[in-house]
């Protein structure tokens, strides 16, 4: 559960995620993620749908969703990637926008899009287990499995890999045919979990 | 919030070990390790992930491995690295066997050194290690080890070790009668739900985990059709 101090300020935050408040409240839905027009299209083609109410008031805001661990990242003018569906709540001085993934969307099964949030400020993402943050460097790359990616941030190339062969296909195969590889300078969120996924199983 | 979360990198993460309860860090070094399919998360490093039947791990499998019917279940992962292992936000925690053997729910048994042996258990759905090394098991909830003789709840066992002799416990009340019999079928008339237990008498150690919720079956496909081999299709 997240709770956020409001002092006459707002919050984005996941439509329908407030599951108490103590104070002086209003919540406002936002049309296609509070992103004015050209952002409530993008989502609409692209298919990364967030569904975002604004908050603010004052007092104490809880917020939770289908009990998920939530994690605060701070931002200082930097870019994160995150999938819609596990973004919580956004302080309402970031950004948020919509960004083409390629083909690491497609292996999550989560829409070739993902959400960009940028700005200073905080954002909570939603994981199920608590997140590992794992740091990227040049002389580290990281690769990690499409199911448990939620989140990176920072100078951070990425490109797919694929084991599939053809012991994949006489039911011999690895159980990680698809990878996303991490290379760069940046952090990369994961969760102690797979979703499934189209490749998860291969 | 004040402070941030503790961000790893490879230098930091920990060797052989939890990195917090949900995901469980191995370190390769050349080593091999065998794992359940699809229990890796993430990964630093060159490490290769192969099915059972890749051929270059004839020997390595014909040493650890005598499992067919699991074998579309597990992959060999080796190379050079430092791996993230988890399952579904289950807890997970490694274990030491030293000249040991335990028995666990196949479900549950996430990745192990392949200085253990797996073999099947004779208790259907159930694998057995035997031998000198580390495993990394999943409960749901934390894993409490109690000492025989004990009764425990079906749906709470995850595995035993040392070899205490398990066998099924019925509650009277399923013996007593014509009714007690279609009470304890149907629930008619009420039951509390704990009227079967596995029972483990001898020494040992039986692990159970905090809640009834099972962790899936890994399918174990059938046993071989054989006079006297519990388990069988009938």
């Amino acid at each position: 559960m997240l709770a956020v101090d409001l002092t006459g300020d707002a919050v984005k935050a996941k439509n329908g995620s407030m599951v108490a408040y103590d104070g002086q409240m209003t919540f406002k839905k936002m049309t296609g993620g509070g992103e004015g027009l050209r952002g409530a299209v993008t989502r609409r083609l692209t298919g990364e749908q967030m569904a975002v109410m604004e908050v603010r008031g004052q007092g104490v805001c809880y917020f939770a969703d289908r009990a998920s661990d939530i994690n605060l990242v701070r931002l200082h003018g930097d870019k994160l990637h995150v999938e819609a569906s596990n973004l919580l709540c956004t302080d309402a001085a970031l950004r948020t926008g919509t960004t083409f993934t390629g083909l690491r969307g497609a292996s999550q099964g989560n829409g070739l899009f993902t959400t960009v949030v940028e700005g200073t400020g905080q954002a909570a993402l939603m994981s199920e287990g608590p997140a590992v943050v794992l740091r990227v460097a040049p002389q580290f790359p990281l690769i990690v499995d499409p199911g448990a990616y939620i989140a990176h941030q920072g100078q951070l190339n990425q490109s797919f890999q694929s084991g599939v062969n053809f012991r994949t296909f006489i039911g011999e195969g690895s159980g990680e045919a698809f990878q996303i590889r991490f290379e760069g300078d940046g952090l990369v969120y994961v969760q102690p979990s797979e979703r499934n996924t189209i490749g998860g199983n291969l | 919030m004040t402070h941030g979360p503790v961000i790893y990198d490879p230098t930091t993460l920990p060797v052989d070990d939890n990195v917090n309860a949900y995901t469980f860090c191995v370190d390769l070094d050349g080593s091999q390790w065998f794992l359940q399919k699809g229990k890796m998360i993430a990964f630093y490093g060159a490490i290769e992930f192969n099915g059972i039947g890749h051929g270059p791990l004839d020997n390595l499998v014909r040493s650890s491995f005598h499992s067919p019917l699991h074998a579309s279940d597990w992959v060999v992962a080796q190379g050079k690295g430092k791996m993230l292992l988890a399952d579904r936000a289950f807890d997970v925690n490694s274990f030491d066997l030293d000249e040991g053997n335990l028995t666990i729910r196949s479900g549950n048994l996430l990745a192990f050194q392949p200085s253990l042996r797996l073999k099947q258990s004779i208790v259907p759905g159930f694998v057995t290690l035997i031998g000198t090394g580390k495993f990394v098991a999943a409960s749901n909830g934390e894993v409490v080890f109690m000492e025989p003789p004990i009764r425990v709840d079906p749906q709470a066992l995850v595995g035993w070790a040392d070899c205490p002799s398990p066998c099924h416990h019925y509650d009277h009340g399923y013996l007593r009668g014509f009714l007690g019999g279609v009470r304890g079928l149907t629930g008619l008339g009420g039951t509390s739900g704990e009227e079967h237990q596995f029972e483990f008498v001898g020494a040992g150690t039986v692990l159970l985990q905090s809640s009834e919720a099972l962790l899936d079956e890994r399918a174990t496909g059938a046993v071989p059709r054989q006079d006297g081999v519990p388990g069988q299709a009938r």
